[in-house]
């Protein structure tokens, strides 16, 4: 890596991600030898289009557009959960990413089991887990409600211990899927302001929202996908603005 | 860098899942039932108890010490055939995590090898009571053990990591391989003696790793003889070589673990 790249700490390079759509899909040996030809009924959609993108440490990005445009597969792509046809994504640090709410959670654990369940999936080791246990509990208010197991838990409860989980990993990228609208106004403004908090320590962040009052409340970069394609890369206000003025 | 760091640093990282998830797969196998790990110890109890009343009228022709012949070899190879199993079905079970969440996807089949070999150094005891209790007692080469269930663990993880990760493709694998162990169970010498079949048969067998493996446990327990080092050897020579095999498999198939599931 070249010494102008040092602070560069997701590199998508020349991303391309398609899909195969099957009608009908032969799953097993019988299927595929039967209706061989069925498998051929597929369309190939391109979801990502030759994507560029150089995220710098420190940075907190939102990806913006409308629905279907790639903004959670380009997501997924940089946690890892799934892989480009062309091109590559390098990322540096720690990474923890939150795209669904509670995923990896055990419904018959409770809460506290799910902490250690939880952050073991983000790769911390239990002695990093005890360390953090009372804070992370303590974040998401939920110390009555602790020792039961999540089945019971409101969705707002469950997406208060994922959250506080994922942000006490002490990861150096975070990437974060459309999940902050779970929640009520206080606690809302609580993960802003530890967000916010995340930032000022030079974490890295990224976003996929629809929201744009986070957007410009707490990025300072936005990125628009359209079509599978970069369609607009920069200051946030500037391209918020351009975004609203063409899909409104 | 992520893609690049090693594959030992990085289950090292992850340790605490491993050891987490070895200890779901544990307590969650009888989870439900009222004996609870009981169950640990009846089944290949009853099971044992099966075999030793039918082939022993059939095979074992008047030796007393026929029901420890079976169980020495039984308890290896439930090890062995559970755990294929259950590799088979670990990737399509934890789906909805791998859709959602990255983590080295290489703990799924370690653990479930890895908590079988628990489960199988724990059920040991009924071997250890039996070998005991009926007179056949013990002996030094019982200091062994640690090196044939390495030899057997090794084999299991290199063919986990190929079954777990050929079955999301190939969903019909995990009904073919229910159908090929039965068929092994009859091609090991578990309830016969090597012996007992045609010499062309024999050599035939000697290409089934089981095969070796399960006399290696009834020399230490039951025959109490060194076991045959250099074809053990050998053998887990070759499983390492599986092993990195499955590993490069696994790990190239594992990308489209989460589009395909």
């Amino acid at each position: 890596m070249k010494e102008t790249d040092e602070n560069i700490v997701i590199k998508v390079n020349h991303v391309y991600k398609n899909f195969n759509i099957y009608y009908d899909r032969a799953n097993t040996l019988k299927e595929r030898m039967l209706f061989f030809a069925r498998n051929k009924r597929r369309e190939k959609r391109e979801i990502l289009n030759d994507i560029n993108l150089d995220i710098k440490k420190g940075e907190t990005v939102a990806l913006i557009g409308v629905n279907g445009s790639g903004k959670s597969t380009l997501l997924k792509l940089m946690t890892q959960i799934i892989f480009p046809n062309k091109g590559t994504i390098e990322t540096k640090g720690k990474l923890t990413s939150l795209l669904e709410l509670g995923a990896g959670f055990h419904p018959d654990f409770s809460g506290r089991e799910n902490i250690y369940f939880n952050s073991s999936i983000f790769g911390l080791t239990k002695k990093e887990i005890d360390a953090r246990l009372e804070q992370i509990i303590e974040f998401s208010e939920l110390k009555d409600f602790i020792d039961n197991p999540v089945r019971t838990y409101s969705s707002g409860m469950y997406m208060r211990l994922a959250f506080s989980v994922a942000i006490n990993v002490d990861a150096d990228i975070l990437l974060i899927d459309e999940i902050l609208s779970v929640g009520d106004q206080h606690f809302q403004e609580k993960c802003f302001n530890k967000m916010r908090e995340l930032k000022a320590e030079g974490k890295t962040m990224v976003f996929v929202t629809h929201s744009m009052d986070t957007v410009k409340n707490l990025c300072d970069r936005a990125v628009w996908l359209y079509e599978g394609k970069v369609r607009m890369d920069g200051n946030t206000n500037e391209v918020v603005d351009e975004y609203l003025k063409v899909t409104t | 860098m992520r893609l690049n760091m090693n594959i030992f640093q990085k289950i090292y990282q992850y340790r605490e899942l491993l050891k987490t998830n070895v200890k779901k797969e544990i307590r969650g196998r009888y989870k439900n039932s009222f004996l609870g790990v009981m169950w640990s110890f009846l089944n290949p109890l009853l099971q044992l108890a099966v075999y030793s009343i039918i082939f022993g009228a059939l095979l074992a022709g008047g030796d007393s010490t026929y029901p420890i012949y079976i169980c020495v070899a039984l308890i290896p190879w439930t090890y062995f055939t559970t755990t294929i199993t259950q590799s088979a079905f670990t990737v399509i079970g934890n789906g909805d995590i791998i859709k959602k969440v990255y983590f080295p996807r290489e703990i799924l089949p370690i653990s479930v090898v890895t908590s079988g070999a628990v489960n199988f150094i724990i059920s040991t005891i009924i071997i250890l009571a039996f070998v005991i209790f009926s007179g056949v007692g013990l002996s030094w080469y019982l200091l062994l053990y640690p090196f044939v269930l390495l030899v057997q663990y090794v084999l299991l993880l290199g063919i986990s990591f190929i079954v777990s990760s050929i079955t999301v493709y190939f969903r019909d694998l995990e009904h073919i391989i229910g159908v090929i162990l039965l068929a092994a169970f009859y091609g090991t010498p578990i309830v016969y003696k090597l012996e007992q079949l045609p010499p062309n048969l024999q050599i035939i067998m000697q290409l089934n790793p089981m095969t070796h493996i399960i006399n290696g446990y009834r020399d230490i327990f039951y025959y109490h003889q060194m076991p045959n080092m250099v074809t053990l050897s050998i053998l887990l020579g070759i499983s390492v070589i599986v092993t990195i095999i499955g590993y490069f498999l696994f790990k190239k198939l594992q990308k489209g673990f989460a589009e395909q599931l």
